[in-house]
């Protein structure tokens, strides 16, 4: 007998069987409720099915083809970090029961779930330090996105005041996501030696109504801002703050929660999840209690059972896209709960002192590495603001050119900004985790002189 | 607090209750670096002394959530046929497929011909949805099925704007997901609700009043959330057609079409999949899926940059330049692992396998409806699609407490109003809709079907077991209007809330 096709279950017998309880003679008069001509008459023109070995063999042919961490040295950042991933989180992560579940709608047989899901949103809470935090958006971009809507929406003002330092691609996303919402977004522009917000601009930005001020630190060229002052001036002609941040960070610099930001959004790749070309990755979002109404998203809370018996559920649903449809806070219903599990597993095995140690460490190792290559001649750092663990550098040397030959060497060297940028023209962007050793950021700089020097 | 021996009371334990002061962070060490001082320039802003993070032993760690784990119910543990959300088995290679250090080791702002391994399974990946769906082109960018709508409604966007027409208004059946009118309502749309006939299908006559030069188009799912097929789908998309309207396709309900009919081919003109129902992947406890959005060959201008595309010289490019296009709508490319998870699926089922799997999905929903239909006759008394709407009208008991004693035999309760994802008008307030999916044997569906039944029996024998299921879980059963708090720190709460 030959196999069933593909990863079907139903063997000739039983389609018969069914059939005829259903009492129709085939699928085609199962189906005659759609019109003939709709009917597709040719197979798909797709190619033959493979094996389970052919699949392997394929995939890791294409796979082979990619060049990797695992290949060349990562000092590739903008808001996806080559971060260390404890076996443990990849463990937890695939087990059948978390990884085949769904929303939890049913909460009786889903209190595990639950109750992941509702530890991440404490846990996130202690992190960015601010009480209510959601089940995941998209990705940090498009969690931008959702709380900048949180702000208009909470405020009825449509008028946004952007810092430019942002991520590039977290302000296309805003920009889409506004664009046809009668939304005015104002660029303020960023201090040409500290890298930091424009003060100045900002207050000038101010003087008209806004929903929010929306401020990244450390911001797009790895720059620590001066959140504590954003957020007092934004305040001060009440604007709500809304605040990026980068989660690894938190280990050691101050939360947004804790200089009064009103709603924090992160992309939250680097807690536990891997690079995967970008996707899936998660956005995070924490807001004050009063904004909690407007927050997008699950949202897990304590309940009770009828037998009076504590228990968690989803709550808070009539914010939700199957209750309020084109009322609702957000569209989004399948999330990134998966990736919310990750973290969660992370920031358990780091804790309070994991965490700090990760985020030391990738500053002393880009300090250090920074420190390195501006020894050497010609290159200079872009700006003066500290920097956590990722810097621009500003050359003389095509940087398009340096990169491609220190990939040669095996470096992914850093990210090019020479396009669009009004700064400088020949800049690279450059980060450096936890995971480099001395040894490695050492022949880098070395390679880099050397590089730099050749092509000078 | 120590958890305890049970796996049961796991939930009760969140990880501040199992932290213990200088556990944690075990292997974040580096000989060269003390990981303790800051570097002299950052000191003066790196200033938190405390995170306030839980700190816990390795195997605590592991203990607990592998607990969790067990206290959570998923289709590796049994049948789940919760309606239009397509909880079919997914093979487990494609999870380590996707995993791949070749993939998954990538980061993706390394030079695009640093991946071509990758552009080209996007490439073949797009061209094999093309083939399944009949559309012309797509982006694999959009991160979810109400992400890919949104994609698709900004595309429609921009189509009336390049023909400076100036339309507000998208039509919506009743009976769409909800994502449908919040996705509208994102960008930018009035949505304007089309009644549905007692037939279950759209009312094509009140649509038809609705058409007008301010409609811009017409959401739709086919088959509905209804489960049925909505022969009419011609008719209705020569209308809007020459409306000068357009047709979007919700293709979270694809898995009942694949090989049978196309959504390219009844006229639709910019639709999205949930890879994550259709092609296979696990749901992951809420998500993340994938919705890539395909159109026809006179919308793909507007597609979301990047757009992967092949060149004259065969080589496959990501291109940035596109002037007409709607924007970026995420960070980089997609999610690239659950579109690998999709690449994979279609390559071991090919098309002899794929139309299998639409035929079986579709005959194991009309199966349990016939086999039902005693007890829980169908709300329209017609054949289904891959899912059933039937009625527990005539139970005598309330639906909602009828699944819940479902839990008790093993099987994961139906969508119902109210409880699922989907979104039914008070007409079919008694409803159930059940998906089996095609990867249920026909063991598994007649022992589902002997459980409905069990359930059926105990309103007369033993009522009160329906009415205070569930009793094999470690919760009772939880009312949705019991008051309900956000879970909080004790240190977060305002202080009237606190307990001490
Ligand atoms: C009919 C229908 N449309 C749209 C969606 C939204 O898809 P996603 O959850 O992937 O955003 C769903 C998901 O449940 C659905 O069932």
């Amino acid at each position: 007998m030959s196999p069933l096709p593909g990863y079907n279950v139903l063997r000739e017998q039983d389609r018969s069987h069914m059939l005829d309880k259903i009492g129709v003679d085939s699928i085609d008069h199962l189906l005659d409720f759609i019109p003939t001509d709709l009917r597709l008459q040719n197979p798909l023109d797709l190619p033959d099915p493979m094996s389970e070995w052919q699949l392997t063999r394929h995939l890791k042919e294409l796979a082979a083809q990619n060049e990797n961490t695992d290949s060349h040295v990562c000092f590739l950042g903008g808001s996806v970090y080559d971060h260390h991933v404890p076996e443990v989180v990849n463990y937890i992560a695939s087990r059948g029961e978390f990884l085949t579940a769904y929303t939890p709608y049913q909460p009786e047989i889903s209190q595990g779930l639950l109750r992941v899901l509702s530890d991440f949103q404490l846990v996130v809470g202690r992190l960015f330090d601010i009480p209510v935090v959601n089940c995941s958006v998209y990705d940090g971009a498009t969690a931008l996105a959702e709380s900048a809507w949180m702000a208009i929406s909470a405020s009825s003002i449509h008028r946004l005041i952007v810092s430019d330092n942002i991520w590039p691609e977290h302000l296309a996303v805003l920009q889409v996501y506004m664009a046809n919402r009668k939304v005015e977004i104002e660029l303020i522009g960023h201090d040409a030696h500290s890298g930091k917000i424009d003060q100045a601009d900002l207050d000038i930005a101010l003087q008209q109504p806004a929903a929010a001020v929306i401020a990244q630190s450390p911001n797009c060229f790895g720059i620590v801002e001066d959140l504590k002052e954003v957020i007092h001036n934004a305040h001060q002609h009440e604007a709500l703050a809304v605040i990026g941040c980068y989660p690894t960070s938190l280990g050691i610099i101050e939360a947004p929660g804790t200089h009064g930001a009103d709603i924090v959004y992160a992309e939250g790749q680097s807690l536990g999840l891997s690079l995967a070309a970008g996707g899936p990755t998660m956005g995070m979002i924490g807001t004050r209690e009063s904004l909690t109404d407007y927050l997008p998203g699950r949202l897990v809370g304590e309940t009770k059972d009828i037998k009076g018996e504590s228990a968690l559920a989803l709550i808070k649903q009539e914010r939700e896209q199957h209750v309020r449809r084109d009322k609702a806070t957000s569209h989004i219903c399948s999330n990134q709960a998966l990736m919310a599990l990750r973290s969660l597993v992370y920031l358990s095995l780091m804790g309070e002192n994991g965490l700090r140690r990760v985020a030391t460490l990738s500053a002393q190792k880009a300090h250090h590495l920074c420190a390195e290559l501006e020894r050497i001649p010609g290159i200079s750092r872009s700006y003066q603001g500290p920097f956590f663990n990722e810097f621009c550098l500003d050359l003389t040397v095509n940087t398009a050119t340096l990169l491609d030959k220190l990939r040669q060497q095996g470096f992914h060297a850093g990210i090019n900004c020479s396009a669009n940028n009004k700064d400088a023209q020949q800049r690279i962007l450059i980060a450096v985790t936890e995971t480099q050793s001395l040894a490695t950021l050492d022949h880098f700089a070395t390679a880099f002189a050397q590089t730099i020097d050749q092509i000078s | 607090m120590t958890p305890g021996i049970t796996l049961k009371s796991a939930r009760r334990v969140s990880v501040f209750d199992l932290s213990q002061p200088g556990m944690g962070g075990s292997g974040i060490t580096d000989p060269d670096f003390d990981g303790e001082t800051l570097p002299t320039e950052l000191a003066p802003v790196a200033t938190r002394a405390k995170t306030g993070l839980p700190e816990l032993s390795e195997i605590d760690v592991v203990r607990h959530f592998t607990r969790l784990s067990q206290d959570t119910f998923g289709v590796d543990l049994g049948p789940y046929p919760l309606g239009s959300c397509t909880m079919k088995y997914n093979p487990k290679r494609n999870d380590t497929l996707a995993e791949l250090p070749g993939f998954a080791h990538v980061h993706p702002a390394q030079p695009a011909d640093s991946m071509p391994g990758l552009w080209t399974l996007f490439h073949q990946l797009q061209n094999h949805l093309a083939a399944i769906t009949g559309m012309d082109a797509f982006t694999l960018q959009p991160a979810a099925g109400a992400h890919g709508e949104l994609t698709g409604l900004l595309i429609i966007r921009r189509h009336f704007e390049s023909l400076k027409q100036n339309r507000s208004v998208i039509l919506i059946p009743d009976s769409a997901h909800g994502t449908n009118p919040a996705s509208a309502a994102m960008s930018g749309y009035i949505c304007k609700i089309i009644p549905t006939t007692t037939e279950g299908t759209l009312d094509v006559g009140a649509m038809r009043e609705m058409l007008n030069d301010d409609v811009a188009g017409l959401m739709m799912t086919n088959p509905s959330t209804l489960g049925l097929f909505d022969p009419n789908i011609a008719e209705i998309a020569a209308a809007l057609h020459e409306n000068g309207s357009l047709l979007y396709y919700d293709g979270a309900n694809l898995n009942a079409l694949m090989g049978l009919v196309r959504p390219g081919d009844m006229g639709f003109d910019v639709i999205h999949i949930n890879t994550h129902k259709t092609l296979s992947t696990p749901h992951g406890g809420g998500g993340p899926g994938a919705g890539p959005c395909g159109v026809k060959a006179f919308l793909e201008p507007y597609l979301p940059i990047p757009v992967i595309t092949q060149d004259d010289d065969g080589e496959i490019k990501a291109q940035f330049d596109r002037p007409l296009s709607v924007g970026r709508m995420k960070s980089y490319f997609g999610h690239v692992t659950i579109l690998i998870k999709a690449y994979c699926y279609i390559l071991s089922n090919g098309a002899e396998g794929l139309r299998t799997v639409s035929e079986n999905a579709v005959l194991s929903a009309n199966y349990i409806q016939s086999s039902l239909a005693d007890l829980l006759p169908p709300v329209f008394q017609q054949r289904c699609m891959h899912e059933c709407l039937l009625s527990g009208g005539d139970l005598d008991v309330d639906p909602f407490d009828f699944v819940k004693r479902l839990i008790d035999f093993g099987v994961h309760p139906p969508t119902l109003v109210g409880a699922g994802c989907v979104h039914f008008s008070d007409d079919y307030d008694a409803a159930m809709l059940i998906e089996p999916t095609e990867t249920e044997s026909l063991a598994v569906l007649d022992d589902m079907i002997a459980q409905f039944r069990k359930v059926a029996r105990e309103v007369e024998l033993a009522r009160y077991m329906i009415e205070t299921a569930p009793h094999t879980t470690d919760v009772a059963k939880i009312i949705t209007d019991e008051p309900a708090f956000l879970s909080m720190l004790e240190a977060d709460k305002p202080s009237s809330a606190k307990t001490s």
